[in-house]
């Protein structure tokens, strides 16, 4: 069973080189066609395929990695956040093959595949240990839910990267007056979320790859039936401590660049100890995203969307907001089917209620609340194009949200082993 | 605001109209300079919703029809739920007595805050529930609204369009033909009928349309939608809804309330997993792997409320019951929902003993829950006179059961046999050897005890319960229309995205051929199927070429 184990996880790696790969080959088809002594639409075609072909390819080893892991596991490996996300990953790669296939845009491919990349990235921050199931996990209605709705996520996803290169297309850089201003610099805000998203893996792997570990505990006391009762509580920081967690000692700190102890320690709203860390999390990701961003911005001596916009100019901004569209269309059905439908259907079996007003089952509705009144807007007149393309965005947003946020700040019924 | 809804070509439309229904010839002029694609929902044709001068019916009906609105609702909806998701809402807990105090002690002022606004109860509050009524009358005024505009638009088409409307379409192509013009329109018809279209002709223009059944999509979702909603509104009729629990000793059987059903539960199960099944981290933890209830669903036919008769049951289901897997008869459903690890007795079968000859006698079984009222055993006769369940005193020092369920149970029996008085002489007995010593039953029994003896032999004459079992019983009439009402969301959504109206007009005028094709969605898919068309009959036009939304910029 490890050998099988040990091979899925190969397979999962080749999977990510693949698609890194698969991201270069398609950055070649966009950017190469300015080349000297090319003809662009014989460029764009030939390299779209090879990369394409190699998105292709690492789909099959995704899919390998998803199949052996469900074997050697002996259930569907959708059950913890490493197996969720991953599944995602794969989900989104499935669902671009399909919006490819209508549209063969290669732009789509230069977006989507960064995407995919990130997810698995940020699937190996979780334990990627095969846990046993808890009795009322063992649904065959779960399994089906779980995989559904993350295939409707997954069309949304591709529908977000597809407004992204829509936003990217139609910002114009020359324009000097406010309502031009104000849409090159919410773009350029986007992309520095999702540079700060990858700050927060490089500085997460980079510390794991160097061993890094500060431990601390807390002591607290609880009041339980008028007896009081002690309990400590340790946490572990992968990251090196600006802040430790309200009210607890330090047990052991690696010294990193001379900081020997944490800088300050987190405010008395935040309780528990797991929130420290996060907080900790939260601040080494964003000093790195912006470390980032900061060197990016100058090699580049212009804003990141200045670089990027030049290349998207042959595609017509209509087509962009149409794959965009039909992305969540396909989606929609299939989100309501998975995130809703099948949902129930497992509540009804599982907890005997069809819905409870849990805080994930809420933030699904909203989910779907939000693409629906996408879909409504888009109705009407002066609701298609760019305003779209922002709600394209902001709901990807929400899709997140409900599937990472609501664990990290919320807990419910869903919430998964080992969430960091 | 118009005034003349008579179009130039003679048909006389409602007011609101705005493309003439018959025609297509713009009826409104736009304030842009007439080049943007029309407005081809409904294809223009006027609604109840545009009246000129509304009456107060009418402008309830205009704001409930209206997409605007829904949105609105829509949106606070969305931000309404997500308000609920902030802090724990209170019926989450079990049992809450006092949530003011709960929300203060552990979210501070915000907690207070969260409560006072009644957030702690968002989902049962006045404005939410509001909110998804509104939805839901919106959902149905707006279908009503448009949904005989939209078949009477259909219905009724004109082969012959104004040329406006088919230069203002998103997909037009202008220009000559290669050959003879009735040749030419014969080929594209054939092109377009491999690509299933149905054709209409009226000389030489020409309709060419598919996919029509894909517009009722959305209203076929938003009637899905008015039937969940009904159903979850439904959920508040008391007849309609039941959901207790009830629990049950191994070997226990217990009425369900409110029913003619008892249940009984064979034998609880508990299965954990083995350290060779659990990661490195989790060894040694205490998971569990299923838990199982083995039990039996009875009908009770007669003497189902007579305390002095047992009922009559009769045997209806055998099910494992586990999480994920309930007992269903009937509507009527059983939910594992928790366990309890405690030993109870379930009966015993002890033997009675003649303290003087040592001779004894027996064993006879007495189980804890209904036990009979008279035993003969050997020479002795035992009439059932009382029984304690759970023993204990009462604060006059009189014996009292604290509970119902077995904890320690007591037989008060009247004796008679050998050595005893005539009419019989009063003995407790308790069981479990702990009570004994615990209540003193010998000193209790006093010169009795010195007599007889009632006693267990060994422990294969004992037999227990391991575990209580807690079951969910449920019905929900409302489900079933809350599974169809999402069956049809369904049905409507997939027709509604996967598949799309698609419409081609074409007319000569003077040996021009001018083209105009609509979908109301996937715009790109129309644009290739008319390009490949046109291309198959001698007309070599780039698809991107054919659309009219380009042009205006
Ligand atoms: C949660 C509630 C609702 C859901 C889930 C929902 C869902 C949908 C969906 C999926 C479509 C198809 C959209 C498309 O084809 O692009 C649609 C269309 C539509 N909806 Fe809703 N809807 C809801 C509420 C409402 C309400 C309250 C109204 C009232 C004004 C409304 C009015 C419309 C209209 C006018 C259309 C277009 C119909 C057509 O194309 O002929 N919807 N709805």
């Amino acid at each position: 069973m490890n050998h099988l184990l040990d091979f899925s996880g190969g397979a999962l790696i080749a999977a990510l080189l693949i698609y890194s790969l698969s991201f270069v080959f398609f950055a070649i088809a966009v950017g190469g066609k300015k080349w000297s002594n090319r003809e662009p639409a014989e460029h764009g075609r030939r390299w779209g395929w090879i990369a394409f072909g190699a998105a292709l390819a690492g789909t099959a080893a995704h899919v390998t990695f998803f199949v052996t892991r469900w074997i050697a596991g002996g259930h569907i490996p959708t059950s913890n956040m490493y197996e969720f996300m991953t599944m995602l990953a794969m989900a989104v790669m499935l669902a671009f093959i399909v919006i490819y296939l209508i549209y063969r845009n290669i732009l789509l491919g230069a977006f989507t595949l960064p995407l995919a990349v990130i997810l698995i990235a940020y699937a190996s921050v979780f334990p990627s240990e095969i846990q046993p199931l808890i009795p009322s996990l063992n649904s065959i209605w779960l399994r089906v839910h779980v995989t559904t709705a993350a295939l409707g996520e997954a069309f949304f996803a591709v529908g977000f990267a597809a407004a992204l290169v829509q936003l990217l297309r139609v910002v114009d850089f020359t324009r000097t007056d406010k309502a031009g201003r104000k849409a090159r610099r919410w773009t350029e805000y986007t992309l520095v979320v999702i540079i700060i998203v990858i700050g927060f893996l490089v500085s997460v792997f980079s510390f794991r790859a160097a061993g890094y570990e500060a431990d601390f505990q807390q002591t607290v006391v609880k009041t339980v039936n008028g007896q009081e009762q002690t309990y400590v509580q340790k946490v572990k920081y992968g990251l090196p401590p600006f802040v430790k967690p309200h009210n607890s000692e330090t047990v052991s700190v690696k010294p990193f660049l001379g900081m020997e102890k944490p800088l300050f320690e987190a405010p008395s709203w935040m309780n528990g100890v797991n929130a420290g860390r996060k907080l900790n999390t939260i601040i080494w990701s964003l000093l790195s995203g912006l470390i980032l961003y900061g060197i990016l911005r100058l090699v580049a001596r212009k804003q990141l969307g200045a670089v990027i916009s030049p290349h998207l100019s042959d595609i017509d901004p209509e087509d962009l907001d149409e794959i965009s569209y039909r992305a969540i269309a396909i989606g929609y059905p299939i989100f309501t089917l998975g995130a809703l439908i099948f949902a129930m259907i497992w509540a009804q079996i599982a907890w005997s209620r069809f819905w409870g007003w849990d805080p994930k089952e809420v933030w699904a509705l909203i989910t779907w609340l939000f693409y629906t009144a996408y879909l409504h807007l888009r109705l009407s007149r002066g609701w298609q194009g760019s305003k779209s393309a922002w709600l394209a965005v902001i709901g990807f947003l929400v899709v997140l949200f409900t599937l990472i946020g609501v664990n990290l700040v919320i807990a419910g019924l869903h919430s998964y082993a080992g969430v960091s | 605001m118009i005034s003349n809804t008579k179009c130039e070509c003679g048909h006389q439309n409602h007011i609101g109209t705005v493309l003439c229904e018959a025609c297509g010839k713009p009826l409104i002029e736009l304030p842009d300079d007439g080049q943007m694609p029309a407005e081809m929902r409904y294809d223009g044709v006027a609604r109840r919703s545009q009246k000129a001068n509304p009456s107060w019916i009418d402008r309830i009906w205009n704001f409930f029809s209206s997409v605007k609105v829904a949105v609105w609702l829509i949106i606070l909806t969305l931000i309404g739920a997500s308000l609920g998701t902030i802090y724990p809402q209170e019926d989450t807990f079990i049992n809450l007595d006092d949530p003011a105090a709960y929300y203060k002690q552990n979210y501070g002022n915000f907690g207070v805050i969260y409560h006072a606004l009644g957030l702690s109860r968002t989902y049962q509050s006045w404005w939410f529930i509001g909110l998804l009524v509104m939805i839901g009358t919106s959902l149905v005024i707006c279908s009503l609204d448009r949904v005989l505009p939209l078949y009477r638009a259909l219905a009724k088409q004109q082969v012959r369009k104004h040329l406006q409307f088919l230069t203002r379409q998103q997909v037009v192509y202008a220009g000559a033909v290669p050959g003879d013009q009735n040749t030419w329109l014969d080929g594209f018809a054939k092109q377009l009928k491999k690509k299933r279209y149905r054709i209409w002709r009226d000389g030489d223009a020409l309709l060419a349309e598919k996919n029509r059944f894909s517009r009722w999509g959305p209203y076929i979702n938003h009637i899905g939608l008015i039937i969940f909603l009904l159903a979850v509104l439904g959920r508040g009729i008391p007849a309609w809804h039941m959901d207790q629990y009830i629990s049950i000793d191994d070997g226990q059987t217990v009425p369900i309330p409110g029913t003619n059903f008892f249940v009984k539960n064979e034998k609880f199960t508990v299965e954990y997993y083995t350290d060779a099944e659990l990661p490195p981290t989790l060894k040694g933890s205490v998971r569990p792997k299923m838990f199982n209830t083995k039990a039996t669903l009875y009908q009770c036919t007669a003497a189902c409320d007579d305390p002095t008769r047992d009922p009559v049951l009769e045997r209806v289901k055998t099910h494992d019951i586990q999480v994920n897997h309930p007992l269903a008869y009937k509507g009527l459903k059983l939910y594992q929902y928790d366990f309890s690890e405690q030993l109870r007795l379930i009966s015993v079968s002890p033997v009675i003993v003649n303290k003087k000859t040592g001779e004894q006698f027996g064993p006879f079984k007495l189980p804890m829950r209904n036990p009979a009222l008279t035993y003969q055993v050997g020479p002795y006769t035992l009439e059932l006179k009382d029984k304690f369940m759970d023993f204990g005193l009462d604060e006059q020092g009189r014996p009292m059961t604290k509970s119902r369920d077995p904890n320690a149970p007591a037989f008060v029996f009247l004796i008679k046999g050998p050595d005893l008085s005539a009419g019989g002489e009063p003995y407790i007995y308790f069981p479990k050897q702990n009570d004994k010593v615990k209540f003193g039953q010998d000193v209790l029994n006093r010169a009795v005890a010195d007599k007889l003896d009632i006693r267990v032999n060994a422990m294969k004459d004992v037999s227990f319960s391991e575990y209580t079992t807690f079951l969910n019983v449920r019905v929900d009439k409302a489900m079933p229309f809350i599974w169809t009402g999402a069956a049809i969301f369904m049905i409507g959504v997939v027709i509604g995205f996967y598949w799309q109206h698609r419409r081609i007009w074409l007319r000569f005028d003077g040996g021009t051929l001018t083209l105009g094709a609509h979908t109301n969605k996937n715009n790109f898919g129309l644009r290739n199927e008319v390009a490949a068309a046109l291309n198959r009959t001698g007309i070599d036009v780039p698809a991107k070429s054919l659309d009219n939304r380009r042009k205006t910029h």
